[in-house]
């Protein structure tokens, strides 16, 4: 399969900070996840491909076209920025159809695709409020829209579920799968494991500018699994339950928190731990208050494979 | 889309845009100072049939070209790229199928047209108001075409320089405020050559020395005060090189320079 975005020894640079270090990515059709800690790289490398930055070294191209100073190529390119800008004084329906005069259609088609636009995102009864006064959801649902109305084959879209409610997420999830199944190229980033896990079981890890390892879900999660667990859980009997686990093999280390009620657990295997823990809370009858997984975020990830 | 259509969206995008913002309503109330003296001035000081005289036509010359349009031109031709990467709005631009010039001139163009109609309104309710005995004198309509002609090439001149300086600079607003009204206010009374650095010397050089031939008036004394005028024609033209070299060159820079947003 062709690439749609390559991107080969690109290199940014903030003055002495370094925002991406020698990546070369190829992206194809379907939905590839940019997955990474804040400040990994992830922006900068989609305002790069997006042609609001130019490389310090390196270069990208969309469909084999440059992209910085060429317009042209952003016939084809909806993009989904991260922060929560807008021009706040303009209805979502003002700011729709101002953007998509920017692509030469009629005033009718323009008419049609950002109605169309805010039905996909279900904004269109409150396609006459200002932007002003949109909940932090609805903006990021009008934010998507921008993107969309146009029909572009190729999509970034830079963290795209941040400030969702659990179903505007799975709603925007579906959405974006369609989109795949039309045959466009999605680029989604995001911090959060399970979100891009939810979209594509293709992943990208960036870290420090870096790309640290790219390959479907199950070898990234091949390469988590590598990293040890920590797990805590807070019980009435925390020794009780700790002399349950003394002789499972999946278990590396067991500690006691300062609060006297918090078992934490170092294991490599956490799905056989969390199905064992459920056997031996029914069976010993030990009331569990909270299950929690101080290191299950992708820093923890990310630090154990770069090794700090 | 090509160039001269993008222009035109542009233009259209940022006419309807610039209406809806705080700042356009704080400079419309502005201009409508002006107006408030002159009906004071007419109605409470000389009564409804006295004549006005040019002196007072001087002083609202003054406020419109040395404040009223240079404060103008600072805030909206500094914000026509300034806005978008302090709002950060300027990455819903450049991803479009636009030219980034088209951009910087669609947005002069259209805060250029906006600043005009503020000026025009302001000047056309106070001028005629202070002048309504005379209306029937077709002197006062070729007094004020030449002042609504000098406004609008200033608006125009001050907006591309400062939609310029808004391009290179970061806090573009401070050093246009030193240029607006300590550079421009200084240097046009420098004898000689000196004063030609200034786009208001250009600007004084179209005035009419003797406006209207109001009995008792002083024509544009004040105003013209030290003024070593160039000629008309040399006038206009270099007011036209002036806005279109600095629109080329904001254009220029926009289009090569790497606007990075401030975490």
């Amino acid at each position: 399969m062709t690439a749609v975005i390559a991107a080969s020894n690109l290199s940014k640079w903030y003055g002495n900070v370094l925002g991406l270090n020698d990546v070369s990515l190829e992206v194809e059709e379907g939905i590839t996840g940019l997955l990474g800690p804040n400040g990994a790289g992830k922006s900068t490398f989609m305002k790069l491909i997006t042609g609001q930055m130019k490389p310090n070294d390196g270069n990208v191209t969309v469909r084999g076209q440059k992209v910085w100073n060429n317009p042209g190529v952003f016939q084809g390119i909806g993009f989904c920025p991260e922060q929560d800008i807008f021009y706040e004084d303009v209805t979502g329906w003002e700011f729709l159809t101002g953007l998509l005069r920017f692509y030469g259609y009629a005033r009718s088609e323009i008419r049609e695709r950002a109605a169309r636009a805010l039905d996909i995102v279900d904004l269109t009864d409150d396609k006459d409020r200002l932007i002003r006064g949109y909940s932090r959801g609805m903006r990021q649902r009008i934010k998507f829209a921008q993107a969309i109305a146009h029909d572009a084959g190729i999509l970034i879209l830079d963290e795209p579920l941040s400030g969702l409610d659990p179903l505007g997420k799975r709603k925007l999830i579906k959405l974006i799968k369609d989109f795949k199944h039309q045959g466009r190229t999605i680029l989604v980033s995001s911090h959060v494991l399970p979100e891009i896990e939810a979209l594509t079981s293709r992943v990208v890890l960036i870290h420090q500018g870096k790309i640290l390892a790219q390959g479907d879900i199950p070898f990234i999660r091949e390469l988590i699994e590598a990293h040890p667990h920590q797990i805590s859980v807070r019980s009435s009997d925390p020794r009780a339950l700790a002399a349950r686990f003394v002789g499972d093999g999946s278990i590396q280390k067991m500690t006691f928190a300062a609060d006297g009620r918090t078992l934490v657990v170092e294991t490599h295997k956490r799905d056989e731990f969390f199905g064992r823990l459920t056997g031996v809370v029914l069976e010993a009858g030990i009331a569990v208050d909270e299950i929690s997984s101080p290191d299950d975020n992708l820093q923890a990830v990310f630090e154990y494979l770069v090794g700090e | 889309m090509t160039g001269a259509s993008a222009v035109r969206q542009v233009f259209g995008f940022f006419s309807f845009l610039v209406l809806k913002t705080g700042k356009t309503r704080v400079f419309a109330i502005l201009g409508l100072m002006p107006v408030a003296l002159a009906v004071i001035r007419r109605v409470a000081i000389h009564g409804r049939s006295g004549l006005m005289t040019a002196v007072f036509t001087e002083i609202l010359m003054v406020f419109f070209l040395q404040f009223y349009i240079v404060i103008l031109a600072l805030f909206y031709g500094t914000s026509v790229t300034a806005e978008e990467v302090e709002n950060r709005t300027l990455a819903y631009l450049i991803t479009r199928p636009i030219p980034k010039p088209a951009i910087v001139l669609g947005k002069f163009a259209a805060y250029s047209l906006l600043m005009f109609a503020m000026v025009a309104l302001s000047l056309t309710l106070s001028y005629f108001i202070m002048n309504a005995a005379r209306l029937s004198d077709p002197e006062l309509y070729l007094t004020f075409l030449r002042y609504l002609g000098v406004l609008g090439l200033g608006v125009l001149a001050y907006a591309a320089f400062f939609t310029f300086l808004g391009t290179i600079l970061k806090r573009a607003i401070i050093v246009g405020l030193v240029f607006g009204f300590g550079w421009e206010n200084v240097i046009q009374y420098f004898p000689g050559s000196t004063q030609k650095f200034s786009i208001v010397h250009y600007l004084k050089s179209l005035l009419p020395y003797n406006p209207a031939n109001v009995r008792g008036g002083r024509g544009v004394a004040l105003l013209l005060f030290r003024l070593e005028p160039t000629a008309p024609l040399t006038a206009i033209l270099t007011l036209v090189v002036i806005t279109a070299a600095l629109l080329a060159l904001a254009c220029w820079v926009f289009r090569t320079k790497e606007y990075l947003y401030e975490e």
